[in-house]
């Protein structure tokens, strides 16, 4: 079966005065229908370019640079996203598929009533007023908030009820696949777990597909089926959340879970070095500065994502027969 | 989450709706009181200022008019006259005490400005107030104008930015601006008064019409009103389309922009309800503080198209150092503005459900 979403080869960057700077660099990735997929990654490696270039919502000077994406929303047909005009993007749009942005805390209109925010789309994808005022609650109620909110003004509700309004909103048409950037980040532990579980529930409500993108390994732990982990712009590793947690196969994986928090709060294993810009990725593998296990072709020769079996995916020569055996 | 919590948090906001409508309670008495207090401080000043000029200008000018009563030579009879005048306006008396009589007679009877020194016993209130309707006719109309057609089109350049367009506007806006009112307004009295003829250049009205209300002293009213309404629109307009550009840029980068073009709404709903209604807060803000800046101007444009406002008689008896009455004008005119200013502020709650918190 197709994946919902194809992205292949997709760059994009920010455009200067002589020069294009790749942000991400040619990621390959497919969405499975059904499953909760995480990108996780230091902030700066180019995830939110990434969510936004999938939206086709980048704005200059951010500029998709190559690739495709084919989205597959269940409807019998397939969606060429960076080759569909604007308004039948427009038409895609929340009904096939849904963003829950980064600063979610300030993505709802301060002038106008929760409840207007909410209908005003609906009505737009050609629900009738009645109509969307009971998808609007039914979808409020999904996220436990009261009905009654929708009289409300963005500012006067709390971040939590805030960032519970972007989620109804998103999931309101019911579409094939939400993309959700840093959801929690900006909430307290004990609301970043209840939204996280209040997401996972909608999932298996409404039987959507979700792509969540942080930088918190916690949250991936606590949701994802699969988790991508990027680096400079790249995906490093890619294979399903067990798996991936129990044994990482980049050396830039293994770092990520090594400085998880374990009780008592101490990190077992820090990564040296810090994360490069865009202006400054490294050749080679990008983070060969950074990598215990660097040696001779990883400062020249840039890897290539490789499975090495069992549905894992990673970007490292140390996982390269041909390159490993002419070591 | 638990539905116990839930129903907390729906309460909390409940409160905060209680606490919102308290506030905006506040925020109109706070506001008014503020009013109160610069009308206050406005008097004071100009009070002061034209009784600190040094080298008593009253002094000359009650010589002047005790001369033109009684052309006596006799120094002892003039200065029994300018004892009497200086009486009658009340200026025998220490300036403190001065001072109390003269908010007295403005609060309690009835905004008695006292008499103009040049038309006595003419009282400076009448004076003001026969000049009024001209100056204030002029300036709202105009400002009002000039807001609207200015937020109309910033709004559209602001929003299509990036086209040719747009920018080649920026560059005739910013160009008119910087332009002095009295340029714009002597260009419109030579090229389309004079040159071409269009319209009317000078005066109130046609010279051989009267005050009247009928269909030819009307139009004659209204087609001399253009030009000078006109050399206004022409730059505040600009200030107030670079304004609301700058707003509507500011605005499309904001969160809630994204979101509304994530959702698939469509652009006309994104421009109107998105991005339109916050740039207007702002917007709406500018006119208020704009208003006081452009009452000046209004005056200049008066004198260079003969209307007999408020500018107008500022000139006049600027020149016959009538003090009473150039206060008058600037007492009226900081009324105004004020007042302008308060309505414009108390409008503020209506357009922004966030103005409980900011204030
Ligand atoms: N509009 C922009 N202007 C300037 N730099 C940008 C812009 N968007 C992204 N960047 C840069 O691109 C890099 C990746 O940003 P982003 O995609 O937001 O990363 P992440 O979401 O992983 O934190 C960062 O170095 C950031 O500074
Ligand atoms: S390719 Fe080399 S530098 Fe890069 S992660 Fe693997 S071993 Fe480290
Ligand atoms: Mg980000």
């Amino acid at each position: 079966m197709p994946a919902l979403l194809e992205i292949r080869g997709l760059s994009a960057g920010l455009q200067g005065r002589r020069s294009v700077t790749q942000v991400v660099s040619n990621v390959d990735l497919d969405v499975h229908a059904g499953e909760i997929l995480g990108i996780v990654g230091e902030s700066g490696c180019g995830k939110s370019t990434l969510a936004t270039a999938i939206m086709r919502l980048l704005v200059p000077p951010q500029v998709l640079q190559s690739g495709s994406m084919t989205l597959r929303p269940g409807d019998g047909k397939a969606y060429d996203l960076l080759d569909l005009p604007e308004n039948e993007l427009r038409q895609l749009r929340w009904r096939h598929l849904s963003y829950i942005p980064q600063g979610s805390m300030n993505s709802l209109n301060p002038v106008l009533r929760v409840g207007r925010q909410m209908t005003d789309t609906l009505i737009q994808h050609g629900l009738s007023q009645d109509e969307a005022q009971e998808r609007s609650i039914a979808a409020l109620e999904l996220v436990n908030l009261e009905p009654r909110l929708t009289d409300s003004y963005p500012h006067e509700l709390s971040g939590g009820m805030r960032q519970r309004v972007i989620i109804a909103s998103a999931v309101s048409m019911r579409p094939a696949l939400i993309v959700a950037d840093e959801l929690t980040t900006a909430l307290d532990v004990v609301t970043q777990r209840q939204i996280l579980q209040e997401l996972a529930g909608i999932r298996d409500e409404l039987g959507a597909t979700i792509l969540i993108i942080t930088h918190d390994m916690g949250v991936v732990a606590q949701i994802a089926d699969r988790v991508a982990v990027m680096y400079a712009g790249k995906i490093a590793e890619l294979g399903r959340v067990n798996g991936l947690f129990e044994a990482p196969l980049h050396p830039y994986s293994q770092g990520l879970i090594g400085s998880i928090p374990r009780g008592g709060g101490q990190r077992v294993q820090g990564l040296p070095g810090e994360a490069p810009s865009p202006w400054n990725y490294p050749n080679g593998c990008r983070f060969h500065p950074r990598c215990p296990h660097v040696f001779a072709p990883c400062s020249e020769q840039a890897p290539a994502l490789l499975s090495p079996g069992n549905g894992r995916w990673t970007a490292c020569h140390l996982y390269d027969p041909e390159v490993a055996s002419n070591e | 989450m638990t539905p116990d919590s839930s129903s907390r948090a729906a309460e909390s906001s409940e409160d905060e709706k209680t606490a919102g409508r308290h506030e905006v309670f506040l925020y109109v008495l706070r506001r008014f009181g503020v009013y109160l207090f610069t009308l206050w401080a406005a008097i004071t000043v100009a009070f002061f200022i034209f009784r600190l000029v040094p080298g008593d200008p009253m002094n000359i000018l009650l010589g002047n008019l005790a001369r033109a009563e009684g052309r006596q030579r006799d120094a002892a009879a003039e200065e029994a006259i300018i004892a009497r005048y200086r009486h009658i306006f009340g200026m025998d008396e220490p300036l403190p005490l001065q001072y109390i009589n003269y908010l007295r007679k403005a609060v309690l009877s009835g905004l008695d400005l006292g008499p103009s020194f040049v038309e006595y016993p003419a009282q400076t209130k009448d004076l003001v107030f026969r000049r009024m309707p001209w100056t204030i006719g002029i300036f709202t109309t105009s400002v009002l104008l000039a807001w609207i057609v200015g937020t109309g089109l910033g709004a559209l350049i602001g929003w299509l930015q990036r086209s040719r367009l747009s920018k080649l506007a920026v560059v005739i806006s910013t160009l008119l601006q910087i332009t002095p009112v009295y340029l714009v307004a002597l260009g419109l009295i030579i090229y389309v008064g004079y040159t071409w003829r269009i319209l009317p250049a000078g005066g109130p009205y046609a010279r051989h019409l009267q005050p009247e209300w009928s269909w030819e002293f009307i139009s004659s009213l209204l087609t001399h009103a253009i030009l000078p309404m006109l050399s206004n629109i022409i730059v505040i307009g600009a200030g107030f389309t670079l304004g609301m550009r700058a707003l509507m840029i500011s605005v499309l980068g904001e969160d809630y922009l994204t979101f509304a073009r994530a959702k698939g709404l469509s652009p006309f709903t994104v421009l109107k309800d998105y991005a339109f209604r916050n740039a207007l807060i702002p917007q709406v803000t500018a006119l208020a503080i704009i208003v006081g800046a452009t009452l000046n101007g209004t005056f200049i444009i008066e004198v260079l198209f003969q209307l007999p406002g408020l500018g107008t008689l500022f000139v006049q008896a600027m020149g016959l150092r009538d003090f009473n009455t150039m206060q008058a004008v600037v007492l009226f005119s900081i009324f105004a503005v004020l007042t302008l200013t308060l309505i414009v502020d108390l409008a503020l709650p209506l357009l922004d459900p966030r103005i409980r918190r900011t204030a």
